[in-house]
Formats: C-alpha cells, sequence, structure tokens
C-alpha cells in the first residue's frame, strides 16, 4: 500500500522548506525556496514523475527528487579551472590598472571628490546594469541565441538550481564576467587617463565583475557567511538573501538587481521592466518568459538527500 | 545605516511623465482651421468635413479626442464570438469602454479579470462593459474563455477606433494606452482615465462614479 507524498515540511532543525510543485512531465520536481522565504502549498500543484518518484508507505515521508543532470557538489564543473583564475587575474589586474591610474591622476591633479564621486555613481549604476542585463538574460533568447546563449542556460539552470552557486569555486563563478570586464576595461585603460573616468569605469566594471560573487552570497545563509558580509547585505550595500530569494519565487519578474539591489525597489514599482517588457512585444512581438507559466526547465528543483547532507 | 534609495516623488510618475498625451481639449492637428460649429462633436475645436462621415472622402476624417461631455464616434466591431456590435446598442443605459493594450499581456489581464471580479456591481449599477484591443475575434475569444470573462470584447483590428477616439499611446506611441471611457444612458462621456500601469484602478475610478 502506497500513498505519493503531496507536501511535506521538514523537521524544524532544517530550514528549508518543501513547498509543491507544478505538474511536470517526465520529471518529478519540487519548487524549493534556498533562502528563507515563508513556505507556500499548493497541493494539486503536485508533481509525480516515472524518473523520479519515491513510492513511500503511508506514513508521510520527504520525497526525494533524482535527476541525472543535477548537479553534484563536487561536480568537476563547479571547480575552478586555469583558464578560470587567468582570466579572473586578467579582469583584476584591468581594474586595478584602472583605480591605480585615477588615485595616481588624482593625486597629480588635486582633486579628490571628482573621482570618488565618479566612483560612488559607477557602483550606483553597476546595480541598474546588473538588473537589465539579468532581466534580458532571463526573460529572451534560450541555449541557440548567438554569443548569449550559454549565458542563457546558465541562468536557466541558476533558477533550476539556485543553490549551486554557493558550491561554486571563486574564479569558476567569475570567470565569465571577468572576461568580459578584461576586454572592455583593457581598451579604456589604454586610451584614458581620466581620473575621474577611470574611477568610474574602475567602480562599475568591478562591481559587475564581483556581482557574482554578491549574487553567491545571496544564496548563501546567514550562519554560513562571514560576518562582515553579512554586515554589508542588511546595511545595503550588497545585495540582502531575503531581496534576491524574492526574484526566485513565481513570477520570477522582480528584484532583477544583483549588486547592491538599491534600484530594484524603484524599478519594481514603477513598473520599468513591464513597460519594456510591453513594448519590446509590441515592437518585436517577442513575449518575455515570465508572462508565461514557468516552464519545467525554469522551475525550482531539490534534492533532499544532498541538502540535508549541506547541512 | 549606508544604504542608498531611489524612489521616485509622490507626485511623479515615470509612465505618466513619459505619456505622450494632449490636452483634453486640444485637436490633434492645431494648425489647421477649426470649425467652430461641429455640431458632431459638440467641442468648438474640433475640425470635420461637411461630408465628414463619408467613406469616399479623399482627405482623413481627423476628429477631436473624446473628452468628458462630448459623445463618441460610433463603432461597428466583432466580439469575441464574431458577432457585429455596435456602440448604439448600448444606449439607454450606462456603458464602460475600456481600451486596452492586449490580450494576453500581464497588465490587460490583471485589468480583465478586476473587471470580472467587480462585474456584479456594474450590473447592479445597470451598465454594461466593453474591453476593446487591437487583438482579432480568435484571440478574444481564448483570452475571454481562459479568464471566464462575462463581458464583451471587441476586436479593433488596425486600431481605427483608438484613433478615431484619440486614445493617447505610452512611451511616444510605442504602447497602445491604457484608457477608460464610461458613458452615461445618453451616450455622453462622463470620465476618461488613464492609467497603464494601475490596470486595477480602472474599475475603481469607473465604480466610483456609477455608484455615486
Amino acid at each position: 500500500m502506497y500513498s505519493l507524498v503531496q507536501h511535506k515540511y521538514l523537521p524544524s532543525s532544517f530550514h528549508h522548506k518543501v513547498f509543491a510543485s507544478r505538474p511536470v512531465f517526465g520529471r518529478a520536481c519540487i519548487v524549493y525556496c534556498s533562502t528563507t522565504t515563508k513556505p507556500r502549498l499548493n497541493a494539486k500543484n503536485l508533481v509525480i514523475g516515472p524518473k523520479a518518484a519515491v513510492l513511500q508507505p503511508v506514513q508521510p515521508q520527504p520525497k526525494v527528487v533524482i535527476t541525472t543532470d543535477r548537479p553534484k557538489d563536487n561536480d568537476l564543473s563547479l571547480q575552478s579551472t586555469w583558464s578560470h583564475r587567468a582570466w579572473v587575474i586578467a579582469g583584476c589586474t584591468t581594474l586595478v590598472i584602472s583605480l591605480g591610474g585615477s588615485i595616481k591622476g588624482a593625486i597629480d591633479m588635486h582633486m579628490w571628490i571628482e573621482p570618488i564621486f565618479a566612483g560612488w555613481i559607477g557602483y550606483i549604476l553597476a546595480d541598474l546594469g546588473s538588473g537589465v542585463y539579468h532581466w534580458g538574460i532571463d526573460n529572451y533568447g534560450d541555449g541557440s541565441t548567438p554569443f548569449f546563449g550559454s549565458q542563457i542556460e546558465a541562468f536557466q539552470g541558476h533558477h533550476k538550481w539556485p543553490w549551486t552557486i554557493t558550491r561554486r569555486q571563486f574564479s569558476n563563478n567569475l570567470h565569465a564576467l571577468a572576461r568580459a570586464v578584461a576586454f572592455s576595461v583593457l581598451p579604456i585603460d589604454l586610451l584614458c587617463h581620466d581620473p575621474v573616468v577611470q574611477s568610474f569605469v574602475a567602480m562599475f566594471a568591478g562591481c559587475i565583475m564581483f556581482s557574482q560573487q554578491f549574487h553567491a552570497w545571496a544564496h548563501g545563509t546567514k550562519s554560513r557567511l562571514p560576518p562582515a558580509v553579512v554586515v554589508l547585505q542588511e546595511a545595503g550595500v550588497l545585495v540582502s538573501r531575503s531581496q534576491h530569494s524574492a526574484h526566485h519565487r513565481p513570477p520570477y519578474n522582480n528584484n532583477y538587481c544583483i549588486v547592491s539591489g538599491v534600484w530594484n525597489e524603484f524599478l519594481d514599482k514603477n513598473k520599468v521592466f513591464e513597460a519594456m517588457e510591453m513594448m519590446l512585444y509590441f515592437k518585436l512581438g517577442v513575449r518575455p518568459r515570465s508572462w508565461s507559466e514557468p516552464e519545467s526547465e525554469w522551475m525550482e528543483e531539490i534534492d533532499m538527500a544532498s541538502q540535508m547532507e549541506a547541512q | 545605516m549606508a544604504s542608498f534609495t531611489v524612489t521616485a516623488p509622490k507626485h511623479y510618475s515615470l509612465h505618466s511623465f513619459l505619456r505622450s498625451q494632449s490636452p483634453n481639449y486640444t485637436c490633434h492637428y492645431p494648425l489647421l482651421p477649426t470649425s467652430s460649429t461641429s455640431q458632431f462633436y459638440g467641442r468648438p475645436l474640433s475640425f470635420s468635413l461637411p461630408s465628414s462621415t463619408n467613406a469616399a472622402s479623399p482627405l482623413p476624417s481627423i476628429f477631436a479626442k473624446v473628452s468628458k461631455g462630448s459623445k463618441p464616434p460610433p463603432f461597428t466591431l466583432k466580439d469575441q464570438d464574431g458577432k457585429t456590435v455596435t456602440l448604439s446598442k448600448f444606449k439607454g443605459k450606462p456603458v464602460v469602454v475600456y481600451f486596452y493594450p492586449a490580450d494576453e499581456t500581464p497588465g490587460c489581464t490583471k485589468q480583465a479579470c478586476a473587471f470580472r471580479d467587480s462585474y456584479e456591481k456594474f450590473k447592479k449599477a445597470g451598465a454594461e462593459v466593453v474591453g476593446i484591443s487591437g487583438d482579432d475575434p480568435s484571440s478574444h475569444k481564448a483570452f475571454a474563455k481562459k479568464y471566464r470573462l462575462p463581458f464583451t470584447l471587441l476586436s479593433d483590428e488596425g486600431n481605427r477606433v483608438r484613433k478615431e477616439w484619440g486614445v493617447p499611446g505610452d512611451f511616444f506611441g510605442a504602447l497602445p494606452g491604457r484608457e477608460t471611457y464610461v458613458l452615461d444612458k445618453n451616450g455622453v462621456v462622463q470620465l476618461v482615465y488613464n492609467n497603464q500601469f494601475q490596470p486595477e484602478k480602472h474599475i475603481d475610478e469607473t465604480l466610483k462614479l456609477l455608484q455615486g
């Protein structure tokens, strides 16, 4: 005699909660949030799939989902390679050159306020830039899109397994952005020697490059993060865990910014992304993903065994 | 706290700033000679040819924007079942005519569902509700079925009626506007409400008038 479990709260010592999921054919999955959020129950959305369903005796048991393509904790794809490290070093080098040039120029020209202000503007605009880029990648295109295809797939994978980012090694996580920064900032370093511009570029590009680390921290748990990071998150200097977890809940159409999150409230309150989505729809006929019910590739999966192990 | 927040002042909204709205009583073509005796629209600034209802007129018909106190131009459009519906059908009772950008978009869905959820209140006030967008009847049919909409949706293909009524676009015309008109039982406009990004407010404002 079997009963297929509808949904289950885990013991309170385990701070991740289980939610019911939407029906998906061919795979069982449970909507799961990897950061602290309020639980939501929707029993009719239970998914039962042939591969992954585990039939349990009548006592309620956690539903285990096993999928073959889910990254394992020690997956090689999460580890840094020398190529990754090289790109991170290259990106950091261009930033250091830009920052150093700015400081030297500021000393030579006896100016402080302007470069510091420009740097602050760079930090603020990097948050906006991260949001716009994130919105574009989350909503448009797919794996076959030229140039952006692999990024789009990576973002989809992140929505499916959000906790994976906390398992990635540093250079593995940052190398793609570091490569973009190295290519963008190097010509500016060579051509521009204005301390104000260099300060802006260093801060803007630096925040963009490290946004993946801020993002990873936003998926972390308070007890496991460095105290300084928690302080910065709670001060609003870095994007907070609660703000970013809102992005990982349906309809996945808000809180796109991942540097400091300072733009999120303004952008969401003023429906800026919704306006852009509507304009693109009427001009180009493309619908963003957030307008439709999430597809299976988008929905979060949970592997109970590995999550319990992670604790 | 070292946080920095960017918030818009309460009296200003991004979308209203970018809306291409002309004042209520201004003709769209102010440089053309105006007639002071347009009886069709009753507005001194409207410009109309003597045979403005003649479809064979070589010049484009120019209509003043429909505004409070005016009678809007009649229309004949197809509903979600392919049946022809005219504006005159609703004469004798108040009617809420709401123009929306498109079926199956988030704001329009919210708005339609809000009208649906308050439909009884509209019926109680003796009013009809009619939605108009540029989608074809089959799109309206699917939209109405999916969200169980009890009211009429009309297909303004080519957005002809939208232009005739002077519904302003948003973002310099990049987006069809979301505007609602409440006509009294004589067919005279008593309320014009425009709000692209707060669709549920259209229901609140129209009910306020109908129940007031």
